[in-house]
């Protein structure tokens, strides 16, 4: 493998958290309001796992985020659990692929519970798919360094004499 | 012999009254529109077909949108679950090719005795094993699920 001794690598003990064990139907049915509910803690964690692009990196904004999701789903089991499981029994039973759009009477219950219960509203169409802004306190992390080569071919020093094209112009496929 | 050949024949001849007339007088099938109805029906379908594949294609649009949101939502939760797997993961292989290579002189991990597979890449930098290495000391059944399930997904 190629991970050799030098790469540091977290220990197990500070990997593992408590995980959020529910299906997929489970999640899809909370999906709209647990990303409105983390979105903060999710924007710094994609942010970060994707300027950095290193897995190790981005471990303790990771944790937020599953703490932020399992605090959002204890809240949902305490206001809304009847409604929840409805809707999430709809969406695992009405189509193959977790489907929403056949599921519009039970979602509009749950909708309702949440507002009324937790104060969250259902965020508006294609709201995550939209391109949103975040402000993070993390440092950017600084970009690649251009390689330098020390055997490249030396350029033409800047005061070279520059003579007009001969053939009118200086495509790529006219050496002059 | 003679007599044989006194026979009275009869001459092969036309009907009485003469032989019918030929039909060679084309008969074409009944049309029941002209070329321009044709066309204009055409045109008139074409274009209420494109009418109701829009409204379809617009549903279609919504609905991949609404799926799309559902799974962008949750999607940093799946993916910081799979980064502290995966990072587990490593620590287990890193560990399982020390035990089984404990007994090779010059052997160091994550190298060809001692040679780096990649050498331009900082020493501490993650490089990402590829899925033969991720599965390389798990048992083989594990890695045939792995491997049909991404054959077919």
């Amino acid at each position: 493998m190629v991970v050799t001794a030098d790469v540091v690598l977290p220990e197990e003990s500070e990997l593992t958290v408590e995980e959020v064990n529910l299906s997929t139907a489970s999640l899809r049915a909370g999906s709209f309001h647990l990303g409105k509910y983390c979105e903060q803690a999710n924007n710094e964690f994609m942010l970060c796992r994707f300027e950095e692009d290193d897995p190790r990196k981005c471990i303790n904004e990771g944790k937020a985020v599953t703490a932020c999701t399992m605090d959002f789903f204890r809240k949902v089991k305490k206001a809304c659990v009847a409604e929840f499981n409805q809707y999430a029994n709809c969406i695992d039973k009405s189509s193959g692929d977790f489907s929403l759009q056949h599921c519009r009477k039970t979602q509009g219950v749950f909708d309702k519970c949440m507002l009324e219960n937790l104060n969250l509203e259902r965020p508006p169409f294609g709201y995550f798919c939209e391109p949103r802004v975040h402000d993070t306190k993390r440092p950017k992390p600084p970009p690649e360094p251009k390689a330098v080569y020390p055997d490249a071919t030396p350029g033409l020093p800047d005061d070279a004499e520059r003579k007009p094209a001969r053939f009118g112009s200086r495509f790529y496929w006219m050496t002059e | 012999m003679a007599e044989a050949c006194q026979i009275a024949r009869k001459q092969d001849l036309p009907p009485p009254g003469g032989y019918k007339p030929i039909p060679f007088k084309r008969v074409p099938a009944k049309t029941y529109f002209s070329g321009y109805t044709l066309f204009a029906g055409y045109i008139g379908v074409t274009i209420g077909a494109i009418y109701l594949y829009n409204l379809t294609l617009k549903k279609v649009k919504k609905h991949e949108i609404e799926m799309r949101s559902a799974k962008m939502a949750i999607y940093p939760m799946l993916l910081a679950e799979r980064d502290r797997e995966y990072l587990k993961q490593l620590r287990r292989n890193r560990d399982a090719e020390a035990e089984l290579m404990r007994d090779v002189p010059g052997w160091e991990v994550g190298t060809y005795y001692g040679e780096r597979i990649y050498k331009l890449v900082p020493p501490d930098a993650l490089v990402e094993p590829i899925f033969h290495e991720y599965y390389a000391h798990s048992s083989p059944t594990e890695w045939f699920k792995r491997a049909y399930i991404k054959l077919r997904s």
